[in-house]
């Protein structure tokens, strides 16, 4: 969809913003281009509208030169949002949103009724359309932000840092924002961040720059934090990131153990046989509707009456669940290792206890999975 | 309040307010010099001023402009105009543009450079042409600042023009020249209350086209 | 031009040289003593800022021949009926230099100097006004320049000042008094602009240490347009 063919930028007084990038945007899908000050991913993003001109290479967008086309008329069907808005103070908001429509010649009316369209989109509510910008908090400026550039409906958007003004509570909602709007929209949009985890987060496909405007490994962010392609990249991931590529690979790979939960009704005598019987050292104890009550110890177990139920034992609090059909292993794995027992319970949409991990289950499925990204990262490159 | 005292006894006795030296006759020669004088300089101020800003170039000749304007005495000019032109129209009103054409030019590209460059960036990244930018989005931002420039020429222009009765002209500043020239201290002090009315309604009718013309948003949200 | 009139009223040029710079340069200052208590005092208490701003605005819209007239009751025809009204125009540019000067000390500053044990008056003399100093300088520039310039039309009510030649210029038809004057009005406000410069460097030794061209700030207005569009 878009196609940086060779381009390089090179200012008069010799520096080299961009250095012979060749990148390809799929149509549809979400691009971050992340590195440090300097790296030229601003300039990269501005020479798809034309803010800025390469010296060297063409940039293509849909297979056509962008210097062939006049440049306001390009900039109209690219939506463009940047780091601190940029709305305009002597507008309402509505009017803001409404700019691209009316400069390309709706009515007023329509211009204004697909502006509080918009505000529905992103989340805002319609009571505000005829408020100031000065009047709304920095999320919801960069909320306007957005649905000004998404008014026309273009088919691409360019965002340069469009959340680092924001305080990063406000910063992860907008980025949560962004998903669902690409889940529904399906644009193509190119994103530049100084910030890995954003591009992480964001990205179906992440390009990282050095200073000096090269490119030095596109991928998507789970091979990028499998296999980094050399030292810097490995450095600018960060230390972490193994722990942090297990947010991409599935829970429901675990393989839970079904047998270590007992209802409340269950004795110590039948308890204490289940627990060694399977070689464990704590039970999870349910209620009727299986939802978790907490953890029992067989050392508990082996010094109370026989006769005795486990409802009148006392509990270790079960700790954080975790949803094995829709969360991550990460999640999976940051359950267990908060838990006071080593173990932690997976539930399903309402609660109710499906079964439990441990360690060695943990590191029996990240193995498994682990195995299987490099048989596909072999795959790929071959 | 002796001057008080003065100026009422000459306003209330009612010749003032009929004949060729009258009161309203003077005023509307005063209104006449200073708003004739302001819309010219205006009219070549207020472009030239906003086209600097917008293209940032030419700050020297503003910066340089903005140092010598103030030190020009006023009445010398006025007086130098009499050698060279005698007694005509121009020779009020050339100092009197000349006079107005400073504050509006360097208020009106102090205006339009001072636009946030991220709200020029957001309008051109949003496929605004030049003209669309600087029509939509600089001039509306810089309002504040060219009022303000406009305010300021007025009040340069109607002082001015009060001044310019030492060489002849009429306005309200004859009664002030005429009366001290006569020793009449009551013509003088009601020459000048109504100097100070007139300058006065003329600030508070900027309050108004303030009101009128500055965006809303831009109000309330401080100057820039 | 009849150049050798020059020399032949050299006393006279001078004298009344001096005597406007005295006027003009009186004005400035006092305008000064005045402005940087109240605008101090506009920064302490916020709520006098406004009405201060609307009040000598509203002074300085006024013809100054017309204050000079108002005042002759009072003050007859002496330097003070020229000087008091100058010194209010002067409030008018001045005292929203102090108070943006004041207001330009950043505010980590303003908290490390209170956290070392600085009390507000000496925070104020030793931390916030230096800080202050290269806007309230701007200000008084164009304060001077401007009261230097008006203080000629003192001519008008009999005070004595360089429009004594533009007057006399007039009667008498002669082009080169009226332009003796008018240098004269404008080299002695040049003077006195640089003279203000050259203070300024003195008292902030800090700031010369910037290589040309410092980046512009509040503490160094980039232009000194930007000193004509504040007043208002």
């Amino acid at each position: 969809m878009i196609t940086f063919d060779n381009v390089t930028k090179r200012y008069a007084d010799g520096t080299v913003a961009v250095d012979g990038l060749n990148l390809d945007v799929p149509a549809g899908k979400t691009v971050v281009l992340v590195g440090p000050s300097g790296c030229g991913k601003t300039t990269s993003l501005r020479m798809i509208n034309r803010l800025v001109d390469p010296t060297q290479g063409r940039v293509l967008l849909d297979g056509q030169d962008v210097q062939a086309a006049n440049p306001s008329v390009l900039r109209r069907g690219i939506g463009y949002v940047i780091q601190h808005t940029g709305l305009f103070p002597h507008r309402t908001i509505e009017d803001n949103i409404a700019t691209v429509p009316l400069l390309s010649g709706w009515g007023k009316a329509k211009a204004r009724t697909r502006a509080r369209e918009l505000m529905d989109l992103v989340g805002l509510e319609r009571a505000m359309a005829r408020r100031y910008p000065h009047q709304l908090s920095g999320g919801q400026q960069q909320r306007v932000g957005v649905a000004r550039a998404l008014a026309a409906d273009p088919p691409v958007l360019l965002m340069d840092e469009p959340f680092s003004a924001v305080d990063p509570i406000v910063r992860a909602s907008l980025q949560d924002e962004l998903l669902r709007l690409q889940g529904d929209l399906r644009k193509t949009v190119v994103f530049v961040t100084h910030d890995i985890e954003e591009a992480i987060k964001v990205g179906d496909l992440v390009a990282i720059f050095r200073p000096g405007g090269q490119l030095v490994q596109l991928d998507t962010p789970e091979r990028l934090l499998g296999f980094p392609a050399d030292r810097y990249v490995e450095d600018f991931v960060g230390f972490d990131r193994g722990i942090r590529r297990l947010s991409f690979f599935a829970a429901a790979g675990l393989d839970l153990d079904v047998r270590a939960v007992l209802t409340r009704e269950t004795t110590v005598a039948e308890a204490t046989q289940v627990a060694k019987g399977i070689g464990e050292q704590w039970v999870l104890v349910i209620d009727a509707e299986r939802k978790p009550c907490g953890w029992v110890a067989l050392a508990d177990l082996e010094s109370a009456p026989e006769t005795a139920t486990l409802a009148d034992l006392s509990l270790v609090g079960w700790g954080h669940t975790f949803r094995p059909d829709t969360d991550s292993l990460r999640a999976a794995l940051d359950a267990t290792v908060l838990s006071r027992t080593g173990r932690a319970a997976g539930v399903d949409a309402d609660g109710r206890v499906v079964g439990v991990t441990t360690y060695e289950r943990m590191r029996a499925a990240i193995q498994s999975a682990e195995e299987a990204a490099v048989e596909r990262q072999s795959g790929w490159q071959g | 309040m002796t001057f008080l005292r003065f100026a009422w006894a000459w306003l209330t006795s009612g010749q003032q307010w009929h004949g060729s030296d009258s009161i309203p006759l003077r005023v509307a020669q005063h209104l006449g010099y200073s708003g004739l004088s302001l819309l010219i300089a205006a009219l070549i101020a207020l472009p030239l001023g906003v086209a600097i800003g917008h293209s940032g170039r030419g700050a020297f000749l503003i910066v340089s402009l903005a140092n010598i304007w103030r030190a020009i005495p006023t009445l010398g000019l006025l007086i130098m105009m009499v050698v060279y032109l005698g007694f005509s129209p121009l020779t009020w009103l050339i100092p009197l543009v000349a006079l107005a054409i400073p504050p509006i030019l360097v208020n009106a590209y102090e205006g339009v450079l001072g636009v946030d460059p991220d709200l020029t960036d957001a309008g051109r990244g949003m496929g605004m042409t030049g003209w669309q930018v600087l029509r939509r989005v600089e001039i509306p931002v810089a309002m504040p600042l060219i009022i303000l420039g406009l305010r300021t020429g007025a009040i340069f222009v109607v002082a001015t023009a009060t001044i310019a009765a030492e060489i002849g002209t009429g306005g309200l500043g004859r009664f002030i020249i005429d009366g001290l020239a006569s020793n009449q201290y009551d013509q003088v002090a009601g020459g000048a209350a109504l100097v100070v009315a007139l300058a006065l309604l003329v600030q508070f009718a900027f309050v108004g086209v303030r009101r009128l013309a500055v965006p809303a948003g831009l109000r309330q949200a401080g100057r820039s | 031009m009849v150049w050798s009139w020059i020399p032949q009223n050299i006393g006279q040029i001078l004298q009344l040289t001096l005597e406007n710079a005295y006027l003009g340069v009186a004005s400035a200052l006092i305008g000064l003593g005045i402005s940087v208590p109240l605008g101090i005092a506009c920064v302490r208490w916020k709520l006098l800022y406004p009405p201060s701003l609307s009040i000598t605005s509203a002074i300085y819209a006024i013809p100054s021949l017309a204050l000079f007239v108002v005042l002759i009751p009072y003050t007859g025809l002496s330097d003070a009926t020229v000087i008091i009204p100058l010194t209010l125009f002067s409030l008018c540019v001045l005292v929203p230099n102090v108070v943006d000067g004041l207001r330009s000390v950043p505010e980590p500053v303003r908290q490390a100097a209170t956290a070392m044990g600085f009390g507000p008056l000496r925070r104020l003399a030793r931390v916030e006004l230096p800080v202050a100093i290269p806007v309230i300088i701007a200000g008084l520039r164009v304060a001077t320049v401007s009261s230097i310039s008006l203080a000629s039309l003192g001519q008008l009510i009999g005070v004595s000042s360089l429009g004594y030649f533009f007057i006399d210029g007039l009667q008498r038809d002669f082009a080169t008094e009226i332009f003796v004057g008018i240098a004269m009005v404008i080299v002695l406000a040049l003077v006195a602009d640089v003279a203000l410069i050259v203070v300024r460097r003195l008292l902030t030794p800090w700031q010369r240490r910037h290589l040309p061209p410092a980046p512009p700030s509040v503490l160094t207005p980039a232009s000194a347009s930007r000193e004509m569009a504040e007043v208002s």
